[in-house]
C-alpha cells in the first residue's frame, strides 16, 4: 500500500500536471505586402485529463487564433476554432491545409530562420510560450 | 440463359461497344494521375478581361500558344493558397524536359479585387516564383470567368470599413489549352510531383 502511495505520488505530476509537448513549430514566409501568416506545430497532451487552449497571444503578431481550413460547398473556408481540447493522451497536428494558427499583422516583417514566440493559455489557467521558427 | 444474365450481357456488350468507340474516336486517351483532362471535349471560354500584377490586360488572347495552369485565391490567404502555390513552382522545377516547362504557364487569379491590387499580386506571386503571373478583376468582370470554368467563390464576414473578412474560393487548378480552350481541372489537394507527370504527358501528347 504504502508502495502504491507512493507510485502515485510519483506519478501525478507526470500525468496531472505535466507540460504540453510542442514539435515541429513553424511559420510559413509570406512577402511584406501580406499582413497574414499561417503556424503550424504538432501538440501532444502527456497528462491524464483534456485540456483545452482558451487564448494564444504574442509581441510578434496583433492576434493570433486556430484556425481551420475545411472544404464545404466545393470551396475552401477557413474558420476560428474556440478552445481547441486535446484528449488526455492525444496528440494533434496543426499542418498546412487543416489546423493552422492564424498570424494576423505581423509587428515586423518575418523572414526564413527567424524565431517568433506565442503564449498559449490553457483552460486550467496555465500558460507555456513556444518558440515557431519562419521558414520559406 | 435466363432474363438476368440476359441483360447482363447486353450491359456488357454496350459498355464495351462505348468502350472502343471511345478510344477509337479519341485515338489514345489521356489518362491523369492528379486531374481530370477532358481534352478532346475541351470548351471554348468567353472573352474576359483581367488586369495582371504588370497592369498589362490579360484576356482569353493572353493565353494563346501555351498551356495554363489557373489557381484562383486570394493573398489575405495563410494556409491553402501558399501550399498550391508552392506546389505549382514545385511541379515546374521537377518536370525534366525543358521544352515541356517551357510550354507551361501558371496563373494565380485572385478573387479578392478589393485587397489584391497589381502591387500586392506582384509581391505575392513572386515570392513563389518569379516567372509567374498574378491576375484579377473587379468581381463583375471576374465572375464571367469563374463561373464558366465552375470555380467557385465568395466574401463572407463583410462589415463596410473592415479591412478583415473571408474570402472561400474553390482550391482547384483549371488547366487552360494553348487554344484558349478549358481543358482540363486538377482538384486539391494537390501534388506537385504528380501533376508534373501528368503535365509532361498533356504537353508531349499533343
Amino acid at each position: 500500500m504504502q508502495r502504491f502511495f507512493l507510485l502515485l505520488v510519483l506519478l501525478l505530476p507526470a500525468t496531472g500536471f505535466a507540460q504540453l509537448e510542442f514539435s515541429d513549430a513553424w511559420i510559413k514566409n509570406l512577402p511584406a505586402a501580406v499582413p497574414v501568416r499561417a503556424g503550424y506545430l504538432t501538440i501532444h497532451n502527456p497528462r491524464s485529463r483534456a485540456v483545452s487552449i482558451v487564448a494564444l497571444h504574442s509581441e510578434a503578431f496583433a492576434s493570433v487564433e486556430i484556425h481551420q481550413t475545411r472544404m464545404q460547398d466545393g470551396m475552401m473556408r477557413m474558420d476560428p476554432v474556440p478552445n481547441m481540447t486535446i484528449a488526455p493522451g492525444a496528440t494533434v497536428h496543426l499542418a498546412p491545409g487543416g489546423l493552422h494558427l492564424m498570424l494576423m499583422q505581423p509587428a515586423q516583417p518575418t523572414r526564413p530562420g527567424e524565431v517568433r514566440r506565442i503564449t498559449i493559455e490553457f483552460d486550467d489557467g496555465s500558460m507555456q510560450t513556444l518558440e515557431l521558427t519562419v521558414r520559406k | 440463359m435466363n432474363k438476368s444474365s440476359i441483360a447482363i450481357v447486353a450491359v456488357l456488350a454496350l459498355a464495351g461497344g462505348f468502350a472502343m468507340s471511345w478510344i477509337i474516336s479519341s485515338g489514345k486517351p489521356i489518362e491523369l494521375e492528379a486531374g481530370t483532362w477532358f481534352g478532346d471535349q475541351a470548351r471554348a471560354l468567353p472573352e474576359y478581361e483581367l488586369l495582371d500584377h504588370n497592369n498589362q490586360t490579360l484576356s482569353r488572347a493572353s493565353l494563346h500558344g501555351k498551356w495554363n495552369l489557373i489557381f484562383f485565391g486570394y493573398t489575405h490567404c495563410p494556409d491553402i493558397c501558399p501550399s498550391s502555390l508552392q506546389t505549382l513552382s514545385d511541379m515546374v522545377a521537377v518536370i525534366e524536359d525543358p521544352d515541356v516547362a517551357d510550354a507551361l504557364r501558371v496563373y494565380f487569379v485572385s478573387v479578392d479585387p478589393e485587397r489584391d491590387k497589381p502591387e500586392v499580386l506582384a509581391s505575392y506571386v513572386g515570392y513563389f516564383n518569379p516567372a509567374f503571373t498574378g491576375a484579377t478583376a473587379q468581381m463583375d468582370k471576374l465572375k464571367p470567368l469563374t463561373r464558366s470554368l465552375g470555380i467557385a467563390h465568395g466574401i463572407r464576414n463583410r462589415v463596410e470599413g473592415n479591412p478583415v473578412y473571408d474570402v472561400d474560393h474553390s482550391a482547384a487548378i483549371v488547366l487552360v489549352n494553348p487554344k484558349g480552350e478549358y481543358a482540363g481541372l486538377f482538384g486539391a489537394p494537390h501534388d506537385a510531383v504528380a501533376m508534373a507527370r501528368d503535365m509532361t504527358r498533356i504537353v508531349e501528347h499533343n
